[in-house]
Parts: structure tokens; sequence; C-alpha cells
């Protein structure tokens, strides 16, 4: 079974008469610790998928099983611990809170699980440091480039060690310099922290560091490589001077 | 999971949002403030003229007369009151205000002779400075209430001239009355002596009954001892009299409890409009907590949370400048020689802090219900 599972994967939205379906009787199986890409023109379903996989949404109908939880059936208030022990989100738009200093939006999640100020304070620091942003810990966001927010938010993401990391367009806004170096970021952390990472994209050369990538339009998964050859990359290709990844 | 981690996640909240705090801050502290005047001038009503299961004092008016001038009875009802059964003592009072209008800052003379002190008629008055010694040996000596001493600034040994009425300082007193605190006590004589020579003419008789279940049966016969003269009496309770005497201070004042439970209402206003606009500014910032785990209970707590800091900060800001207001000026309201404290005490400010706290919480509730509903993807697509 795969560590992702949905099956009939389907989201309506009706607003008046009409009805939208972003998402379309979709299957699809991702492994642990991959590395998935998904492409696809505005308005095909990308976000509509990863806020399904996040738990920031519901299906309609079908269903999605994560680690063997299926996640369409939890409570409300279920589904928003399972969240926050499984999920770290990165939005294009950052999405810090702006009263909350760098450091405090990393310790944002954490509050939420039982751990002392200190523990804390080290798990935030470490983020931080991963993110390549601990001199910046005392700023607030809008004192913070693009590029800087953006790593700010992936220190979030990754502080609580989530099983899954979404990211939709975490480069969509950035110029290409902090792009490649958000991206390069994302990458390490997919490799030495082992999480199963997301990633909705435009730019066809991010694909090349994704074991995998999924094409979706109108809803649908338009190739469906098979399991054998697209499934995860051996870590050992996506390490730094690995073969996959030339830099 | 302990719930005190999320507090300095609001207090921030509050406090980096500055100009919409201060502003919530400022209005809330503003209306706590009436709220609390008016509070105290009530709390001075009842003190003044709550009744209570052992009060033992009565006083004796003219009968149909309402203030100090028009109330003259004869000086030697005393000895004729004294022998009604039931009657402790008697101490005949000469009544003479400073100013006839109601006001803030009244001094009201009160003549009486200077052997009623030896008499029990003053057991609950405790001397702070100077003494009744001192006080006995001069005819223009004057025993003060502490609240005229301290609003006037005047210490033992000052000679001053009251609307005409020159006296000396000879002694503060303190006392529970709320009567005793705004009088200056001087000799019956020399008060009847000053302005119009009305010598052996009082304004009343301050009775003490023997036993407090005796009061009303006293007072009517002291009135029937005196039905058929030539001066009849109307014999009150002491603080059934405050209450008569007092009745249009007392209308407004209860007139403005309501505007206190207005003032309450506004902080609510302004609470609930500070709350909802900035839930409103901050949809985004929920959302983005719920995607991280945040539960909708949380949020909701946390809203409140908000509110209910905001209602009480403003309102431990007002009533602080109501107490520090009420206790720096210790200002009594007058009305024909009678005094109405405005001081509130430890209830009242309880009172205030309470209800401000759960204004805050009823005025977080509906935006916070609002908050923890709202669709989470939407909410990221609205921005
Ligand atoms: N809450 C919603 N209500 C109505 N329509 C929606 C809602 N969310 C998404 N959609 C629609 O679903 C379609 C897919 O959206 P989305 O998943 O955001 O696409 P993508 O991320 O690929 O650009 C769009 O047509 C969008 O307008
Ligand atoms: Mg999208």
């Amino acid at each position: 079974m795969a560590f992702i599972e949905c099956r009939n994967l389907t989201r309506t939205y009706t607003k008046g008469s009409t009805t939208i379906t972003p998402l379309d009787d979709l299957d699809l199986d991702i492994e642990e610790g991959s590395f998935t890409a998904l492409m696809g023109p505005s308005g095909s379903g990308k976000t509509t998928l990863l806020n399904l996989v996040a738990g920031i949404d519901t299906p309609t109908s079908g269903s999605l099983v994560i680690g063997g939880v299926d996640i369409g059936r939890l409570s409300r208030a279920k589904l928003a611990r399972w969240r926050g022990e499984n999920i770290g989100y990165i939005f294009q738009l950052y999405n810090l809170v702006p009263v909350l200093t760098a450091y405090e939006n990393v310790e944002l999640p954490l509050l939420l699980h039982n751990l002392t100020r200190g523990e804390r304070h080290k798990k935030v620091a470490a983020a931080l440091e991963l993110s390549g942003i601990a001199d910046r810990h005392d700023h607030f966001p809008r004192q913070l480039s693009g590029g800087q927010e953006q790593r700010v938010a992936i220190a979030r993401a990754i502080v609580t060690n989530p099983k899954i990391i979404v990211a939709d367009e975490p480069t969509g806004d950035l110029d290409r310099n902090s792009a490649a170096e958000i991206l390069s970021l994302l990458r390490r952390i997919n490799v030495e922290l082992g999480g199963t990472l997301l990633m909705v994209t435009h730019d066809p050369k991010t694909t090349q560091y994704a074991g995998r990538t999924l094409h979706l339009d109108k809803g649908k998964l338009l190739e469906k490589a098979p399991v054998a050859e697209a499934g995860s990359v051996a870590l050992h290709e996506l390490r730094p001077g690995g073969a996959a990844c030339p830099e | 999971m302990s719930g005190m981690k999320f507090v300095p996640l609001v207090l921030k909240t509050v406090i980096r949002n500055r100009r919409r705090s201060l502003l919530t801050l400022g209005g809330v502290a503003t209306a706590m403030l009436l709220f609390y005047a008016v509070q105290a001038m009530q709390q001075g009503v009842r003190d003044a003229t709550g009744k209570t299961g052992d009060d033992t004092k009565l006083v004796v008016y003219r009968l149909d007369r309402y203030c100090p001038f028009t109330s003259n009875l004869p000086q030697d009802y005393a000895s004729r009151i004294a022998r009604v059964p039931g009657v402790k003592n008697v101490v005949p009072v000469k009544v003479v205000v400073s100013n006839c209008r109601t006001s803030l800052d009244v001094v009201t003379f009160r003549g009486v002779p200077p052997e009623s002190f030896d008499r029990g008629a003053f057991s609950h008055v405790n001397i702070v400075d100077g003494s009744i010694e001192d006080w006995k040996r001069r005819s223009d000596a004057a025993l003060l209430g502490e609240r005229v001493a301290y609003r006037r600034g005047l210490k033992v040994g000052d000679r001053i001239d009251i609307s005409g009425i020159t006296i000396l300082v000879a002694g503060i007193l303190t006392s529970p009355e709320p009567q005793d605190q705004n009088s200056a006590y001087v000799h019956l004589d020399f008060l009847q002596r000053a302005g119009e020579n009305q010598v052996g003419i009082v304004t009343q008789f301050d009775v003490t009954v023997t036993d407090p279940s005796l009061l009303q049966a006293t007072a009517a016969a002291i009135d029937g001892e005196f039905r058929t003269d030539r001066e009849p009496t109307a014999t009150w309770s002491e603080k059934s009299f405050v209450a008569r005497a007092a009745s249009d201070v007392l209308e407004i004042v209860n007139f403005a409890g309501w505007l206190g439970w207005g003032c309450l209402f506004g902080v609510f206003a302004l609470v609930f409009n500070a709350i909802v606009l900035s839930v409103q500014d901050r949809v985004r910032d929920h959302a983005i907590m719920q995607t991280l785990g945040y539960t909708n209970r949380l949020i909701a707590t946390l809203i409140i949370a908000e509110s209910t800091i905001l209602s009480v900060a403003g309102g431990m800001i007002g009533i602080a400048a109501g107490v520090a207001v009420t206790s720096w000026g210790r200002f009594s309201l007058s009305v024909e020689g009678l005094s109405i404290n405005i001081y509130a005490g430890l209830g009242t400010i309880a009172l205030g802090l309470g209800l401000a706290a759960m204004t805050g919480i009823l005025a977080g509730l509906v935006p916070a219900r609002q908050a923890s509903r709202r669709d989470i993807a939407a909410c990221f697509r609205a921005v």
C-alpha cells in the first residue's frame, strides 16, 4: 500500500446552478520519502489536490488514505490535529503571520506540541539554521525579501518534522536566483529529513530534481507513469554531487 | 496541553497592533471611568441613606420644612426631648452651609454645645489630630471632618474664613458617618451669633436612642410631644432624613445609574467592533494557523482571550483613573447641608473589572465563532 493513496478522488464546488469539478475521479499513489512535481495549466486543479492532501479541504467523493488514515473521514478537530503532526505547507505567497517575527512564525506550529520552551527553541533554531535564515530570526516579515520570507516559511513547514511537505508554486513569486536557492533548499530537505515532498511548479527545470512529475489537466492526470519507472528516486541519486543533480 | 504558552501569542497580537489596541483601550478606559464614577455616586447614596438594623440616630426637624435656613426650633426643646422614653441623648444642632448650591465642595457648619462631646453623642468619632479640649477652650474653634480638611488643605492651628465665618482649626476627626466627614463642628452659640443673631434657635436635634428597635416608636413619641406646640416637629431616622432631603440628587444619581449601564454597553460595542474588524483583517492569519494544526476551538479561544484582555486592561486603566480621582479629590455631593461621598470601595472595583471581563468575553464570542467556521482553503483563495 502506497503512503498516499487517492482513489476516485473528486472535489466539486457548487456555486448557484454551476458545478465546477477541479478534481475529477483521480487515482494516484505517492510513495513515502518521494519528491513529486505537479504541473499543469492554471485552473487544472493542482492547488485543489494539494489542499486535499494537506487536509485543509475535504473530498466530495472518493477516498484519500495517508499513512493508513482515511483523512476524509476525520472530524474537523481531529483533522486539525492530524495536520499539525503530519503536514508542512509552503505557499506561493509565503503566508507568514505579519505581527510575528521570523522566530515566532516558526515557533507557531510548535506551540501545539507538548514541548518546553527550551525544546521549542532548539527546534526553531535548527529549522532556521537549515533554511539558512537564522541571522534574521528577530525580523518581521515586512523587513524581509521574498526569498527570505520563503525561507522562514520553509523553516515553519519543517520545524515539526512532518511526514509530508506540500509546496504550492514556492518559487512562483521569486526572481531566478532566489528561486534556484529555494529549490535546492527544498531538495536538500527532502533528502536530509526524508519527508515526502509534493510540489506544484510551472518551471520545467524543476522537474529534473523531482523523482516523478505529474501532469494535471482539467482535474485529470494526463500521463500516469508506471510506478516502477517513476516511483521515488533512490536518495543517493539526489545527494549534492550525485548523478541526478548536477550543480 | 497547557494554555499558558498561548498567552504571549495573544499579547503580541494586542501589543503589535498598537494603534488599534490603544484606541480601543482608550475608549474602554474612558467608558469604565464614567461607569466607576456613577457607581461611586451610587455607593455614596447607599452609604448615606442605606438603613441598617442597628441605626440609632434620629433627626428632629421642624415639621414641613426642608432646608436648614427654614427649619427653626427652640433650643429648649432639648430638655423635653431628653425626657421622652427611649432617648439616650440629645444634641441641639444649628446647621449653616458655606454654599447653597449643590456642589462638590461644601462645608457644613454644625454648631453643637461643647459639652455634647462628653455625653456620648459623638462616641463614634475619632480625633486624629488636635484635641477636644483645645476645641472646647476657644469659642471660634472648629473640629473638621477629614474630607473637609483634606479638600481645603487645612491643618490644626489654621485660621480660615469660610463664607464669612472665621474659624480656628482645633482638631480633625474621622468617622464612619458621611455627614461627620464633611462637617465643621463649631460651638453652638458661636454659630448662632454668626450672621443674624439667633440665640436660642437651632435647626434640628440629633437624637440617639437607647436601642435600634426603638427608633420608630421614639420618633413618634417625640413628634407627639410637640404636636400642639407652635413649632411642631417631624422626626426621621438619620438615613431617611438624608434620603428625603437629597431626593432630587438621588433621582439624578439613579438616572446616572442608567448612564453607567450605557457605558458598559459602549465598552461592548467598542470591543466588539475592534475585534470584528481585526478578525476580518486576519482571516488569512487564522487560516494559516488552522493549516498549521490549530483547531477551531483554539482559534476561537484565542480571539475571545484577545477581546477579554482589551476590555479588562481598558477597565483597569479606567477604574484606576476613577479611584485616583475620587481619592485625591475626596469629593462629596452636598445638598441642604447633607453630604453624599463620591467614593467606591473594593466591591465596586471588583464589580467593574468583572463586568469588563464579561463584556470582553461576550464581545469576542460572535467574531470567534465566525472566524472558526471559515473554510480554510477558501480563505487563501480570497486573498
Ligand atoms: N472554493 C472554490 N469555489 C469555487 N471554485 C473553486 C474553488 N476552489 C477552486 N475552484 C476552482 O477550481 C478550479 C481549479 O482550481 P485550482 O486547484 O486552484 O487550480 P490550479 O491550482 O491548478 O491553478 C478553478 O477553476 C477554480 O476556480
Ligand atoms: Mg494554484
